[in-house]
């Protein structure tokens, strides 16, 4: 019995012991960076290719790209590593998370960091609108690495046979124009609604028409800012989305059918989503396809659209030496060739205005005029208060009230109104927590 | 049943064939829609026959699915879980049933209190423990002021996808109702010949649980292999993934091609391993189930 | 040997005809009466078990209570106490009072459906005796499939555009949309949860029926009682105790085990109208990364589970008269 027992304690004790020499020990010749994306399918090739040369370029650092799931899976995952202590050294975070992880104490502003190592970037190099957004008191926080924006994609046939040469640069005019396009019989459906439309038809449409989201410059002036759209004409944006799906107009993509496929399909005249799609849409696309800017209200100046996308941001927590690796690697990326190259395979705007220029110069959008839309909208005018970008904290959460609010109206539970005013009564409870939680910090 | 009445037998008869097809038309449909191409599944009308590429979408579905690496993980967490939780139990219902010591009642209530909260309630404080494991004693060795870091991450490991759901006592509660109903004779004799009562465990105790082992093997089998909860949030990476959570992977999400054949052939291959065993030990399935009220 | 207390039948166990059971108090209750006085034993027996529960119980349910009362950001850095302000924030949010209503009647329906499916298939198979087994055999394989893929097979049945069933309601002109249609959405997961779980409640119908004294039925067909007023004089009262029994745990199974259904198919959607606690404690915890807020639906929903358990045992044992 005594045995048996000195044995049990002994085990236990020798148990605790290992359990805290957990971890693999290191003197490796080569200084590993944890990498963590969200890049899937293609774009997670050509990630991995990036990183490729990278290692290839240099032999001190071993960049370890690992594609953690989508956008919200990254976050969380590197949420729950930091909390493990396991965070990677770089993950790619997308812009609305910015807040969350400025004030999260858990990161290294990007800008400092390659200025103490004294990597050479013209900071003042990048494109206003993915300036503007990930910057905070005039430095940059996190790298920019795929910004792109949201364009309207159509289809050139069913336009055509309507009788118009492209969609109306005006929301009325689209809205007359595919309204005869399904009463001609030309098509059963204008447009398909995108996974993402919160973004390209809500958000953007805000910045365009130079709307205000929320109060204090959309949260750039303070974190007391309290949502406002429910009261802009995002209503009538969202009327108006609401009359396209009653009368057929729009089409909400079910579960299994992509929206994507319904327009390259031929299905639907229309699509609004990212430049990113060009990959796809010209790898998968059954008809004479063409793309143009965002609609606009009728009487209104359009502004500049808003950035979507992601950024590379530093974790803290890592072993000093590590960071100058970071630092290396991600001088590297911000480049002007290799953002060059990125942003011809995958359709991603140039982040540089040298980069931008380099490819004008090459002639690369008089070869592809579609691919210059994006960032010709994202250049146009200037940035005001309301076009400058989104700084409100926990963001994911408030966007995902608004969409839940705003499918209660196309399963017609709630009017447009209501719902929005739902939406910013939740997202301001949201604001409110995150407000208390940080005060003081920003 | 009494009587002779044609009718109603005739109409019982309608009623249990009705409710086989109710329970196989799900089944028989995902069989339909795994053995056509893509195209076919899109088209409407819907296929209401197989088709013929069964073999080929389940070629397809393993290696997209990695299901040979997800069923084998699988495997290993439903058995753990089998043997962990049956191994475990047997001792403690051994231990209350069986001695009088003095925090008998204590354990006894300890091991009850865990009864009442089922694992879908304290999900994130669970998720953190698994994280750190030794984050207790990580409290007590600050406590006691002594520097050394513990940390013991589950994540992703076998450890954490069997741990947490042994550390229930229903299991420990079946074992002791049988217990009770054993004959008091048999440890009296034991006593008089002079067994240890590791002895008596091994020897007498065991193998008249045998029955009950194994009609708990096969449910908590199920349990196992059937658990989603806990393998979708302890673990991220794809390769210590169970079959069940891969197989959610393979459903179609609004903006990838609509691989409905693909997933449900895979849900098919998923599902066979318990199903045969549900068929083959169907008797024991049914006396555990009545028998344990699980 | 002497009859133990009710605390020791559980999980309940719904004997049909049984011993009257005798409440007996603390320190004998449960042990056999030949049993062993070691002392340092049991202890060694009972200790992976009390660790288990230490770290994987005890522990992190206690930290789901603290954590209840602090809202924090994600990454864990700021912490703050806020007393029950977490509390109140759900009490006042809609959309907490619009889960609770939703969870309510995704339980209640999904049991009415359970249970009466159960009860129509046990009936019948108590009557027939050919191909009993058979029945027996089909009707109990869902209990081999997880409860997720029983969601993707009716989200499939029942897919907007693809599926073999909206096509035939298509044809009977009926509309039918889960992704937008909160109602339909709603009755999908609520079929695949009953799908699911008839073969529990059948078996157990079924063990409960073959449980009654055929020579009381017999007596009474004698006296010249039809088949069904035999079944609801005789066996209905019978069966009570499984009845009730079935009744918590389909309760317990619609409140908790359905996670993984919700999950699966319509991920609370569309507009909240399958967002069922559980799937709002996961989603505000994990995906939201609102750890306050989680704790306290955790908190809130334990309160209930222990209020079931407490009812499960207290009613289902006592309150059940066995002695027909």
């Amino acid at each position: 019995m005594e045995k048996t027992k000195r044995a049990f304690v002994g085990g236990l004790l020798a148990a605790a012991m290992t359990a805290g020499l957990a971890g693999p020990s290191s003197a490796q010749q080569r200084i590993e960076i944890q990498f963590w994306h969200a890049m899937g399918g293609v774009l997670g090739e050509r990630v991995d290719e990036i990183v490729k040369r990278y290692n290839a370029s240099q032999t001190k650092y071993t960049v370890v790209a690992t594609n953690k799931g989508n956008y919200d899976e990254v976050i969380n995952g590197t949420i729950a590593a930091y909390r493990a202590k396991k965070a990677p050294h770089v993950v790619q975070i997308y812009e609305r998370g910015f807040m969350t992880m400025l004030l999260s104490d858990a990161i290294v502003p990007v800008q400092d960091l390659l200025t103490e190592k004294k990597k050479q970037i013209d900071w003042g190099d990048f494109i206003k609108p993915v300036a503007s957004y990930y910057q905070y008191k005039g430095k940059l926080m996190s790298m920019p690495f795929n910004s792109s924006a949201p364009i309207l994609w159509y289809n050139k046939e069913h336009f055509e046979k309507a009788g118009f040469a492209a969609p109306g640069p005006t929301w009325q005019e689209l809205e007359k124009q595919l309204y005869a396009i399904k009463s001609k019989g030309i098509a059963d459906c204008g447009s398909s609604l995108a996974g993402d439309f919160f973004w390209s038809l809500i958000e953007n449409y805000s910045t365009v028409n130079d709307q205000p989201f929320g109060t204090k410059a959309n949260g750039y002036d303070g974190l007391d800012t309290v949502f406002v759209y429910n009261k802009t004409k995002v209503v009538e944006q969202t009327k108006r989305l609401k009359k396209w799906i009653d009368d057929g107009i729009m089409q909400i993509a079910g579960q299994g059918l992509s929206p994507e496929q319904l327009y390259t399909s031929g299905k639907c005249s229309t699509f609004f989503a990212s430049t990113a799609a060009h990959g796809s849409v010209e790898r998968d696309a059954k008809i004479k396809w063409s793309a143009t800017y965002l609609p606009w209200e009728e009487g209104t100046t359009p502004r500049n659209s808003s950035i979507g996308g992601a950024t590379l941001w530093v974790m803290k927590g890592q072993k000093a030496e590590d960071y100058d690796g970071v630092a290396d690697f991600l001088a590297f990326v911000a480049s002007p060739d290799l953002q060059l190259w990125w942003s011809k395979v995958t359709g991603y705007v140039p982040i540089t205005n040298k980069a931008y220029e380099v490819a004008k110069k090459e002639g690369y959008y008089t070869a592809n005029p579609t691919r210059e839309i994006a960032i010709l909208q994202l250049n146009r005018g200037t940035p005001t208060a309301n076009s400058q970008g989104f700084h409100f904290g926990n963001y994911t959460q408030t966007t995902f009230a608004l969409r839940q609010e705003l499918e209660a109206v196309w399963a017609n539970k709630k009017t447009p109104q209501e719902a929005l005013d739902d939406a910013v009564r939740r997202g301001n409870e949201i604001l409110r927590q995150f407000e208390k939680l940080h005060a003081g910090k920003y | 049943m009494v009587e002779r009445t044609r009718g109603l037998d005739i109409a019982c008869h309608g009623l249990l064939i009705l409710g086989g097809l109710l329970v196989c038309l799900p089944i028989y449909f995902a069989f339909v829609v795994g053995s056509h191409t893509v195209g076919d599944v899109l088209a409407v009308p819907p296929p209401w026959l197989p088709g013929d590429r069964f073999f080929e979408n389940a070629a397809t579905a393993w290696q997209k699915g990695n299901l040979g690496r997800l069923l084998f993980n699988s495997l290993v967490v439903a058995v753990g879980i089998t043997v962990g939780k049956i191994a475990v139990s047997l001792l403690s219902a051994f231990a209350i049933s069986y001695f009088r010591f003095r925090y008998r009642m204590t354990a006894f209530w300890l091991i009850f209190v865990s009864l009442m909260l089922p694992v879908e309630v304290r999900i994130l404080p669970t998720y953190e423990a698994v994280t750190n494991v030794a984050l207790p004693l990580q409290w007590l060795v600050d406590w006691l002021g002594i520097e050394i870091t513990l940390e013991w991450n589950m994540m992703n490991s076998y450890g954490g996808l069997i741990l947490p759901l042994i550390a229930s006592a229903t299991a420990t509660f079946l074992f002791r109702q049988f217990f009770l109903t054993v004959p008091e004779e048999l440890c009296e004799a034991a006593v008089i010949d002079g067994a240890s009562p590791l002895h008596f465990f091994r020897h007498v105790l065991l193998p008249l649980s045998m029955s009950n082992m194994v009609a708990l093997s096969i449910i908590l089998f199920l349990y196992g292999w059937n658990q989603y909860l806990w393998p979708l949030l302890f673990t991220t990476e794809k390769d210590m993934a169970t079959a069940v959570i891969g197989l959610k992977h393979l459903i179609p999400q609004s903006d990838a091609e609509p691989a409905w054949n693909v997933a449900m052939n895979a849900a098919l291959l998923v599902m066979l391993p318990p199903a045969l065993v549900v068929v083959a030990l169907q008797r024991w399935l049914v006396k555990g189930l009545v028998d344990s009220g699980k | 040997m002497q009859a133990s207390t009710s605390v020791a039948e559980l999980p309940a166990t719904p004997r049909v005809a049984g011993k009257r059971r005798t409440a007996s108090a603390g320190g004998t209750a449960g042990l056999k009466r030949a049993h062993y006085r070691n002392s340092r034993l049991p202890l060694l027996l009972l200790l992976p078990q009390l660790l288990v529960l230490l770290l994987f119980f005890f522990i992190p349910a206690v930290r789901a209570l603290v954590q209840a009362f602090v809202i924090t950001d994600p990454f864990g850095t700021t912490v703050h106490f806020v007393w029950f302000d977490n509390f109140r924030a759900l009490f006042a949010s809609p959309e907490y009072r619009s889960s609770v209503w939703v969870t309510l009647w995704f339980t209640l329906a999904q049991n009415a459906l359970t249970l009466s499916v159960a009860a129509v298939l046990a009936f019948a198979t108590d009557r027939v005796i050919r191909a009993r087994g058979l029945y027996r055999s089909i009707v109990l394989l869902p209990y081999a499939i997880a409860p997720v893929i029983a969601g993707i097979l009716w989200a499939f049945l029942f897919n907007a555009h693809v599926g073999p069933l909206t096509y035939v309601l298509k044809a009977l002109g009926l509309a039918w949309d889960p992704t937008r249609n909160g109602v339909d959405a709603f009755l999908l997961v609520t079929f695949a949860a009953a799908w699911k779980h008839i073969c529990y409640d059948y078996i157990f119908l079924v063990a409960a029926l073959l449980a009654v004294p055929a020579s009381l039925l017999e007596a009474a067909a004698v006296d010249g009682a039809g088949p069904s007023l035999r079944f609801f004089k005789i066996a209905l009262p019978m069966i009570g105790p499984t009845v009730f029994f079935l009744l918590v745990m389909n309760f317990v199974y619609g409140f908790f085990e359905t996670f993984a259904i919700v999950d699966a198919v319509t991920k609370g959607g569309p507009g909240g109208a399958t967002m069922i606690l559980v799937y709002k404690v996961y989603q505000d915890g994990f995906v939201h990364i609102d750890l306050g807020s989680s704790a306290a639906q955790s908190v809130l929903l334990m309160i209930f589970a222990v209020a079931l358990t407490l009812l499960q045992f207290r009613y289902v044992e006592r309150n059940v008269n066995y002695d027909v």
